[in-house]
């Protein structure tokens, strides 16, 4: 298991925005080299001249996971760190409607659209203008939208996960459509494209058979790795690790979206107070928090000293935490106002000073964040969760 | 010099998913676009109303103590697809200015089309919590249940509109 590398700690964040503007440069060629600078080749889609756009994107999305299907099937790859967009099914539906009716009319999506800007189309100047103006008008109507935005929420679920099936099952038949798709594709360019005068896109039989037969001898490789033994990435005998209340609070601090914090307690002393963006999670639902997704790190309390957390949750494939002496601790240590030490050494003055700062900090957050009174579902993100990478 | 012709699309999206597939074995995600543009737009209305932003129960997510709204991995990333676009445009003999439209369509016409498709794009990819790329491709890749939603409803958006709009296109 080397893969994915960042995850893994393998670099600092500002390697990774290197590597990011790296990937964003070779991404941004291949589209402009797909022909994808420009409107017309995109909104030929649907007008069924020239299927580009749904022969690139789906060689994309079968060339990707075909290949981490197989990278992990042979162990290389730890697909539990890959981050899967979560599901919130009503918004993305109805997002996706209105995404592409905006597509068409303007004759980019935004990726494209920066694209063209590259490549000197003042259309897509006004295109991602357009966008900008979008992303702030649902800002502003983000209040009456809030309730919709959260609905159909079902976490970061995995198709192949869904049907119980293993993933390079899924990723075969998504070749399978794919294929399927392409050659129904051409099928139509041959009636559209002459109807509006113009030429049937070129398609050479034997790219298209090197391609075709490449993504079916990946897959087949995906197949015959299930045959491998299984390797057991997850040790039987895994244990929360303690953290202390103050250690936990700078962490929350420095970077509230490496966490996942569950309130074991019940919702009628959790909504008492709790820590920042934590989810309350009834005995009966504390399966759901072993789901979440593993890019974080979980921490548990209750209100008191757990000695372990529940069985269920060390089924969490990532790192689980326990809060060393419950909320108790975190209301001494973090919500109390600690007291200058007298003659204190260099050290006792540091300490003091990062007790101080935490304490005001949350404290002052915790005047802000009154909404967590009353309980939220325990799948819904922390107030404080924005994902990282994938938000498109 | 004349221009370059562009790449078979297989073998233009067998690249783009090795690009794919290459973010995600470094980073553990894949590839995004509109939460960089929503990033930038965010920092411009920064400049002229600054506690009407930070105190935006949407746009608050972007600022607290240690965040800046555009230090994050996507809008580097997003950097360079606009510094990969325009070497791919200039390589191939395709950087010019112009604005591409169907015959019929009257410039004033397709930009101010330009403009409200893109208000619509914008708005729908905070609303799915991403676009075409975060979602559809990379989520798909993913095989992210709610991705693969979107991805249908894209299409099924742009074929229902798609009439509307003949005469910008055709």
């Amino acid at each position: 298991m080397t893969f994915p590398l960042y995850p893994h700690g393998l670099f600092g964040t500002y390697t990774g925005l290197l590597v990011g503007t790296l990937v964003g440069v070779a991404f941004g060629f291949v589209l402009e080299r797909a022909g994808f600078g420009r409107a017309r080749n995109l909104a030929a889609q649907f007008y069924l001249t020239d299927l580009r756009v749904l022969k690139v994107m789906f060689s994309a999305i079968v060339t990707a996971l075909v290949g981490m299907t197989v990278l992990a099937g042979v162990g290389v790859l730890d697909i539990s760190l890959i981050t899967v967009p979560e599901t919130f099914l009503w918004p993305q539906l109805v997002g996706g409607l209105l995404l592409g009716a905006g597509f068409i009319v303007s004759g980019y999506c935004p990726g494209t659209g920066v694209v063209a800007i590259a490549s000197g189309n003042i259309d897509g100047v006004f295109a991602i203008g357009g966008v900008m103006l979008g992303s702030l008008a649902f800002g502003v109507g983000y209040g009456p939208l809030e309730n919709f935005y959260k609905s159909g929420a079902m976490g970061a679920v995995r198709i192949d996960a869904l049907l119980g099936v293993p993933a390079a099952v899924v990723a075969a038949a998504v070749v399978a459509m794919a294929v399927g798709a392409f050659l129904g594709g051409e099928k139509l360019e041959a009636i559209f494209a002459p109807r509006q005068g113009e030429l049937v896109p070129a398609s050479p039989a034997g790219v298209k058979m090197r391609v075709f037969s490449g993504f079916a001898v990946v897959a087949a490789l995906a197949l015959l790795a299930l045959a491998l033994p299984a390797r057991h990435t997850v040790a039987a005998s895994k244990a929360a690790r303690p953290i202390a209340a103050a250690d936990l609070g700078r962490e929350l601090v420095a970077s509230p979206d490496a966490w996942w914090v569950v309130d074991l307690r019940p919702e009628s002393e959790a909504g008492k107070g709790r820590l920042p963006g934590a989810m309350v999670v009834s005995e009966k639902e504390i399966a759901s928090a072993a789901g979440l997704a593993p890019t974080r790190s979980l921490v548990v309390y209750s209100q008191g000293d757990l000695e372990a957390p529940p069985a269920a949750v060390l089924k969490f494939a990532g790192e689980v935490f326990l809060l060393k002496g419950g909320y108790d601790a975190w209301k001494a240590d973090v919500l109390t106002a600690p007291k200058p030490p007298e003659n204190p050494t260099a050290a006792q003055i540091s300490d003091f000073r990062t007790r101080a700062a935490l304490n005001a900090y949350f404290t002052g957050a915790a005047t802000v964040a009154a909404p967590t009174l009353t309980a939220p579902r325990p799948m819904a993100a922390p107030v404080t969760a924005q994902k990282k990478g994938g938000g498109c | 010099m004349s221009e370059r012709p562009f790449w078979n699309p297989y073998v233009a999206g067998v690249v783009l998913g090795l690009v794919l597939l290459g973010s995600f074995l470094v980073m553990g995600f894949g590839l995004g676009s509109s939460g960089a543009v929503t990033r930038l737009a965010v920092a411009g209305a920064h400049l002229v109303a600054p506690r009407a932003v930070e105190t935006n129960a949407y746009f608050s997510q972007y600022y607290g103590p240690g965040k800046h709204v555009l230090e994050d991995w996507l809008v580097y990333e997003v950097l360079g697809v606009f510094l990969g676009g325009a070497l791919g445009a200039y390589s191939a003999g395709r950087m010019k200015l112009g604005i591409d439209k169907g015959p019929r369509a009257t410039t004033a016409g397709r930009l101010v089309l330009a403009v409200l498709g893109g208000v619509a794009m914008g708005f729908a990819a905070r609303l799915a919590r991403g676009c075409t790329s975060g979602q559809a491709l990379t989520g798909g890749a993913a095989l992210s249940l709610g991705s693969w939603v979107f991805m249908m409803a894209v299409f099924t958006g742009g074929y229902l509109v798609a009439p509307l709009v003949r005469r910008e296109w055709r």
